[in-house]
């Protein structure tokens, strides 16, 4: 009992909230893009070069916000090469994606070294980190309970309330149909009208602002520094839960929130001795299991169609057949 | 005819502009373009030892190369090379370690290790793959993480050279892959993979079976009317990149390191997926691009020493020129307006 309230407490709820946010910008950034019909695995070298150049940024001007500022800049180039590449070239995306994630590593690491001679990670240099934000009147009203809402980084709550905002975007605004339809049926937007390559760069570059962002969160957010591929796949694991949410917000919101704990349960256990190395895995394991065990939705409808007229015969017989749903023979 | 001429003059000039805007990034970080083109040159060809370090460098990148041309002609993206060469490097330097064996047997069964090693770590991401259309690109990607933290889990912890750092005990000499020449470590690893481009390009060209496969992926609809089992063909496709990748792990371990040690080949498969892409999924293109790879990666050794530059200049004009290649620049028409089927061929 003792040891699971010293795993399971507020400070872990806040640890969960905490760790949700950079993969949750990132991963609401790639849900335009998923929704416009896109396959962006170049999410991970966005967030990469907003990091570094955030801490670029900050040292320069003394300001962590203009510092956020050319983070975002920096993605937003990425994000908008992406989008030349794949929507004026037809470029395969894929290619494309990888392509501009080992530029983001390459040039970030040959930038580091020509501008702060070192290999590595960029530490201390007066690096000017984000500011945590006090809500007044937290503490009176939840006690204990307040740094679950209060005196994170901006960026936190900036993720968290881009989510009801993405889903009025896609539910309320022209844009946002016009995403939805470039999407999923690129005929009809053509039909109606409307311009596919317009409405892809706006996604893409939507998409490279959140990611920036998020970028800007990892290295001036909880910690004030830049190392090497810093990002380390939070990227990909963005684009797996974008691949089994379809880029609706309230399911990335679920899928983040999944990593999120993951990430903050893992670091916990770290502190009981289990080997860090294994420890260090869990979130990838954690998106794997996620992306296979969901993906048997996706599977082709006459399968899936079969199985469910399958279940309901065996329905009227017995107890539903729970145990065979995710491996049918 | 002329489509062929114009696609050949449009990779040139492709290239021609990745170069450019390396050189314009060089520029950037305070170095001369010539400067830094000298050294590479110089670092990669410039006495008997930097040409056999280069064809050293070169021999994991085009095997891991030829795993990407397997899934590539496929229709599958491998890209998780990275972490079947991690799992096969390990396999192998195990079966060195702890398996005494006669010589000859030795080597052989290590290099099956590395093989199976390789496949097993694709076989999850594969079934997925065939039977649900699970996206192989994240969930490769996502495997490479966690093969890099497993292996350095039984480096550290289970199986660390007493009184070492992060490395395994060394293997045993019987398991050793033959060194080629005295001045170097450059070992018969480079025959396997200059054999293995031949063997799947022959497979490819005069077999049924490679004639299926290179069906699947390029038209997989038409193949599966035509009677090919198309699930089960991408995950035996999958599964034969995997042990290729695997087998690059293996050679390296083998032949070059002789134990398995933390982060023993940083990028190397990245960058065989990128030379089996400019390569265009030809095996035989790809020892070349592989051989310019690693004359690169070489040569960038030498530019850490000698000028200002990082070594991680090479892999910005890596992608540079992938980005250009992709771009198509002098393809008339580039497919209808609304979103078709993109391949993976540029």
């Amino acid at each position: 009992m003792e040891v699971l309230d010293k795993l399971l407490n507020v400070a872990l709820l806040v640890a969960t909230l905490r760790t949700t946010a950079p993969i949750l910008l990132v991963a609401l950034g790639g849900s335009f893009t998923t929704k416009a019909g896109i396959f962006n695995i170049g999410l991970e070298g966005q967030m990469l070069v907003g990091a570094f150049f955030a801490v670029l940024g900050s040292i320069w001007s003394g300001s962590a916000l203009i510092g956020v500022a050319c983070g975002i800049a920096a993605a937003l180039v990425f994000a908008l090469a992406f989008a030349v590449l794949v929507v004026s070239f037809r470029a395969n995306e894929v290619v494309v994606g990888l392509a501009l994630n080992i530029l983001a590593g390459g040039m970030t690491i040959s930038l580091m070294k020509a501008i702060f001679g070192t290999r590595g990670s960029i530490v201390g240099q007066k690096i000017v980190g984000l500011p945590k934000v006090q809500i007044p009147g937290a503490r009176d009203l939840l006690g204990s309970w307040a740094p679950l809402i209060s005196g994170y980084t901006p960026m936190v709550y900036v993720a968290f309330i881009a989510v009801p905002l993405l889903v009025l975007f896609y539910k309320r605004t022209r844009l946002g149909l016009y995403i939805r339809v470039v999407g999923e049926k690129p005929e009809a937007a053509e039909a109606l009208g409307i311009s596919i390559t317009r409405v892809r760069y706006t996604a893409s570059l939507l998409c490279g602002l959140l990611a920036g962002l998020a970028g800007a969160h990892l290295s001036l957010g909880y910690i004030t520094m830049f190392t090497e591929n810093m990002s380390s796949g939070r990227g990909f694991m963005a684009v797996a839960i974008l691949i089994f949410s379809a880029g609706d917000p309230l399911k990335v919101l679920a899928g983040c929130l999944l990593f999120g704990f993951a990430d903050a349960f893992s670091l916990r256990l770290q502190t009981f001795g289990f080997p860090s190395y294994l420890i260090l895995a869990v979130p990838y394991l954690v998106a794997l299991v996620a992306l296979f065990a969901l993906s048997y939705r996706s599977r082709p409808r006459i399968i899936r169609e079969t199985l469910e007229s399958m279940k309901k015969m065996l329905s009227v017989e017995t107890k539903p057949a729970e145990t065979g749903s995710n491996h049918p023979r | 005819m002329s489509d062929r001429l114009r696609a050949f003059y449009g990779q040139i000039i492709a290239l021609a502009i990745a170069l450019a805007l390396g050189a314009l990034i060089i520029v950037l970080i305070d170095e001369s373009p010539i400067n830094v083109f000298m050294t590479l040159v110089r670092g990669a060809f410039g006495d008997q030892s930097k040409i056999a370090g280069t064809l050293l460098q070169t021999t994991p990148i085009l095997i891991c190369g030829i795993a990407a041309c397997i899934g590539l002609r496929g229709g599958m993206f491998n890209v998780g090379i990275e972490g079947q060469l991690f799992l096969g490097g390990f396999a192998a330097a195990w079966v060195g370690f702890a398996l005494p064996l006669p010589a000859g047997l030795h080597v052989v069964v290590g290099m099956v290790a590395a093989v199976l090693a390789g496949a097993a770590w694709v076989a999850i991401p594969a079934y997925f793959r065939a039977r649900y259309n699970t996206n192989e690109v994240v969930s490769t990607i996502l495997s490479n993480y966690v093969a890099v933290l497993l292996t350095s889990y039984f480096t550290i912890f289970l199986f660390k050279r007493p009184g070492g750092w992060s490395e395994t005990p060394p293997i045993l000499p019987t398991a050793y892959l033959p060194e080629l020449f005295s001045f170097s470590r450059l070992n018969w690893g480079l025959v396997i993979g200059l054999a293995l481009a031949l063997f799947v390009a022959w497979f490819f060209r005069q077999t049924a079976k490679g004639y299926s496969i290179s069906m699947v992926g390029s038209a997989p609809k038409f193949a599966e009317y035509g009677g090919i089992d198309v699930k089960r063909q991408g995950f035996l496709v999958l599964l034969a990149s995997g042990a290729v990748g695997g087998l690059a792990g293996g050679v390296e371990t083998l032949g070059v390191h002789h134990r398995f040690m933390e982060g023993f080949a940083p990028g190397f498969g990245f960058d065989g997926l990128i030379a089996a892409l400019l390569a265009n999924g030809s095996p035989i293109v790809t020892i070349f691009t592989a051989l310019f790879f690693g004359a690169l990666r070489n040569g960038s050794l030498l530019l850490e020493t000698d000028t200002s530059a990082s070594r991680e200049i090479i892999t910005v004009i890596q992608a540079l020129i992938i980005l250009s290649v992709s771009a198509q620049v002098l393809m008339k028409r580039r497919g209808d307006s609304t979103a078709g089927e993109r391949r993976w061929k540029f």
